[in-house]
Parts: structure tokens; sequence; C-alpha cells
């Protein structure tokens, strides 16, 4: 089959491969209709993420049809049209059972590798290097899927591609970042990045009912899509005056925000000053994995006693944490992968009735053989690029 | 700190104690004099604790992984016990396409690519 292998940093290369097959009685092998771009694979094109691999296949938002189920996978059948979450989970862990499925704790096979990095391992990913797991990913013709009796979401319905395929990672990260901010009605939530998880944390606070959302990215066009089709009440653009903290104080009478959401991570773009220099020298040099500017800014911009919600992804290491402004103010920090399997159900019956369609957020629609080109453009946010799907 | 390695399973004791004593999920080159069982708080399940230190290896296996600096022995006993809950939870062993026959101390820092397995590799990682 041909697939989009991961060959060093800023190269990807679409190759001919071998044809996935089961390896376990809980596998299933699905053939891949719509595939897409996460911001997070930038993260790997880039090289910030170790324990890549020349050879790995790239891709954690897949969907399609089950061609092959292993002895073990009872609920799907040949010819079902799926949804696969990003993360792997076994379902009958602690974490598991607790619904804190990107915790799994029995699907990730090079664990020893995490519990270096992190203390403890997490769960095994789609096509997200080897320290979780080294799982071939889904920008293929095929993938197989472990635990396909867990995982996998069928859809019934007739909703297109487009429509259900960001249940597979973005739409239900974003939502947890939302949901992450306690919403009860009334509250003013930023929201850091206007990227593709960005514009579901905030279309996700406005159906929550959040009061103001305000959104923050250096790209006039995302937040026009931020504003016109999330639902965001606010923008700043950081490219025009770098200082948000004060102009967050400036949209909310002084107070701040009531909760803060990162949906940077670990390549923040914004930051001025010696401080983002110095972490842009660290970060190129690999003295420090992560560049944290949005997420100090979130810190020193919350208001006291508020909510930072982290869903931009991390890898290593961060400095000049500002762990004062942190403890004085009384923040809450909750950060996670998206324990996915959790919000399949309730967000595919937001988008079957109506209150939110997901497609918005595509801009570019490719072919798979034509992967790298996707990668170039998003990077570097060619052609007000927001987000691509590619076709197998 | 003695070299000491910890797992807890999502299942009863009882339960636990019999898989670890009466079937092929037990790594048998841990011999039962340096394995400890105990209750987890809160309906967590069962703590399985090796004192790697005491562990006196049994059959051939046992004689290689004896002769393992005690590092590479700690890192072998953690696999193996991660692979007994993996097989007492989920019924399997975790596989990956860069780690097709499962957790392996060895297999680290020699990682396939993310990518399937050709036929001949498919058989020698054993799996179904």
């Amino acid at each position: 089959m041909r697939a989009n292998v991961w060959s060093g940093r800023n190269t990807v290369q679409v190759e001919n491969v071998p044809d996935p097959q089961i390896l376990n009685d809980r596998d299933a092998i699905v053939k891949i209709s719509s595939t897409a771009i996460c911001g997070s694979d930038l993260h790997l094109y880039d090289g910030y993420v170790p324990t890549m691999k020349k050879g790995d296949i790239l891709g954690h938002e897949f969907m399609g049809e089950v061609v092959e189920t292993g002895r073990g996978v009872s609920n799907l059948a040949v010819g079902d049209r799926v949804v696969v979450p990003f993360p792997i989970a076994c379902g009958s862990c602690w974490s598991c059972r607790h619904e804190l499925y990107s915790l799994c704790e029995n699907s990730n096979p090079n664990a020893g590798i995490a519990e270096k990095a992190f203390g403890h391992p997490t769960a095994g990913l789609f096509g997200y290097s080897h320290i979780t797991g080294g799982y071939a990913g889904g920008q293929a013709e095929y993938a197989r899927v472990p635990f396909a009796d867990v995982g996998p979401f069928k859809i019934a319905d007739d909703l297109g591609d487009e429509q259900v395929l960001f249940l597979s990672d973005i739409f239900p990260t974003g939502y947890m970042g939302a949901e992450f901010c306690e919403i009860s009605g009334g509250e003013v939530i930023a929201v850091f990045g206007a990227g593709p998880v960005g514009q579901f944390a905030i279309a996700s606070a406005v159906l929550l009912g959040a009061e103001r959302v305000i959104a923050i990215d250096q790209y006039d066009y995302r937040l026009a899509m931020a504003r016109h089709r999330a639902g965001a009440t606010d923008t700043i653009n950081f490219a025009e005056d770098p200082d948000v903290v004060e102009q967050l104080k400036a949209l909310t009478g002084g107070r701040g925000p009531d909760a803060v959401i990162d949906a940077v991570g670990m390549e923040a773009a914004h930051g001025h000053g010696v401080l983002h220099a110095a972490d842009r020298v660290k970060q190129a040099t690999r003295l420090e994995s992560d560049r944290g500017h949005a997420l100090r800014d979130a810190i020193l911009a919350c208001r006291p006693g508020g909510i930072v919600s982290v869903i931009g992804a991390y890898g290593g290491l961060l400095d000049k944490f500002p762990s004062g402004a942190f403890m004085n103010k009384g923040l809450t920090l909750k950060s996670g992968q998206c324990h996915v399997h959790r919000y399949l159900k309730p967000l595919y019956e937001h988008i079957k009735n109506g209150a939110i369609d997901p497609s918005f957020v595509v801009t570019h629609r490719l072919e798979l053989g034509l992967a790298p080109e996707g990668y170039e453009t998003f990077k570097h946010k060619l052609d007000e690029c927001v987000k691509v799907v590619l076709k197998p | 700190m003695r070299a000491h390695a910890a797992i807890t399973v999502n299942r009863p004791r009882e339960e636990v104690e019999r898989l670890w004593r009466g079937s092929d999920r037990r790594p048998s080159w841990i011999d039962g004099a340096s394995v400890r069982f105990s209750d987890a708080p809160g309906d967590r399940g069962t703590e399985v604790h090796v004192d790697v230190e005491r562990v006196l290896p049994g059959g051939r296996l046992g004689e290689i992984v004896a002769k393992l600096a005690s590092g590479a022995r700690l890192a072998k006993v953690k696999d193996d016990l991660r692979r007994f809950k993996q097989q007492v939870e989920t019924g399997e062993i975790a596989r990956s396409e860069a780690a097709p026959e499962g957790e392996r101390a060895g297999r680290k820092f020699k990682q396939r690519p993310g990518q399937p397995l050709d036929q001949s590799q498919h058989e020698k990682a054993g799996a179904s």
C-alpha cells in the first residue's frame, strides 16, 4: 500500500510499504477513506519530538471501512464505516475504566521508554513517535487498529466524511479543553491558538455557554474563521501587538479571563524579547524541547482563582515556568491528551442534530500522494491553510 | 534503595495470585520467594512487588537473565510484569509495528520503523 512516512526533519514522502496484517485477536484492519494532517504532526515534521525513526508512517486522524477483523472483535463487521480515536485504549485497565483513555496502561509496547521520559507510560497513539508505542499511522491506504472492540466508532448515517472525521481527535480535543474550564454560563474564555484545535475549543466553549470567547493568533484569516465560523466574540492578533496579557486585561475590565486554553503547545510562535529569543535558541539546539510562551502568557493572563487548560501538545521540558504567578494566583492547571472515546457519542449527537458542522475548518483537500505538499502548506500557513484532509 | 519492581493489576488478589502461579502468563524465571502480592487501596486491584535482587532465576532464560547487569535485570523484570498485566487485563500482549513481539527491554534501542511487517517478519514476531 501507499503511506506517508517520516524520513527526517522537514521531510515526509509517500512510499510503498507492506499492507498491514492482524497481529492480535482484538485487531481490525481499516481501509482509509479520509485522513488529516494534525497540528501536532507538525511537531514531528519539525523534528521536535524525540524517538522518531525513518520510515514511521504518520497520521492519527483517520476513518474508513472495516475490511478485516480479528477473532476477538465481535462488535464490528466487514463493511462497517468507522472513525478511529487517536489514542489506543484497552478498555479494561483502571485508567480506561475511569474514562482516562489516553492514559491506557496496556496499549504502549514501549512503556519502558515512556516511563523514562514521563515517569509513567501513557497510552499508545497512532503514528506519533516511538515513545507512544511506535504504531503505524493512518496517513495511508490501510491501518491496523488494535483493541478494535473498544475504539472505532460506527457511523451509520449518511453524514459526509468531513463532518465526522474530526471526531478522531481535534473536535474532542478542543471540547475537552473547553470542558476543563468548568463553564456554567457568563464566563470569559481566552483561547491561545486559532488553529484547528483552537477553532474547536472556541466552538465548544460557545456550545457550553461561555458568554465571551477571545481568540488569539497571529494570522488574520484564522482569527476571521474563529469569529465568523467558530463563534469567538473578540480576537487578538499578536503580530500587531505582542503584549497579549495587557490586551486580555483590557478586554476583561482588568480581571483577566476566567479560564485560558492553551491550544498552541510546544512551538509557540508568539512571545517577544529576550525570553522568546532564549527559547528559540535553546529549542533549536535541543537544550529545551518545548517553547512555551503561550503557556507562560496563559498563566500570567488568567484571573486569580481561574483555570488554565492545556491541550496543545508538549513533549519534554520547558524553562521559565511562571511558578510564582501560578501559585500565588491560586490557579488550577488541567491538561492531557484527549480521552477521545469519552466524547465520541455526545459530540456525534451534536453533529447529527446540527449544533455544529466540524467541516468548517477544512481549507485543503489533497490526494494522499500530495501529503508532502500538504505538510509544507500547513507548516508555512500558505494559501490561508487551516486544515488539510488527504484522500488515499 | 534495593532494586524493586512493582505493577498494579486491575483484578482481585485471589485471581491475580492464581494466574501468577497457575498459568503460562507468569514470567516463569522469577521464583516465588521474591514476589509479594497485596491489595491495592480503594478497589484498584492487586499490587505485585518483585524484589529484583532476591530473584533466584529458574530455567534457561533465568540463567541468561542472571548474567545481566542489575539495571538490565530490572528492565527485564519490568517488561515481564507489564506483559503479565497486559495478558491478565486484556488477554493479549500489546504489539506495535515498531515492537511486534511486544514490550522487550532489548527492543528499546533497536526499534523497527512504525510501518507494517512483511510476511517473514510477521512470522518471526510470533503474532497471531
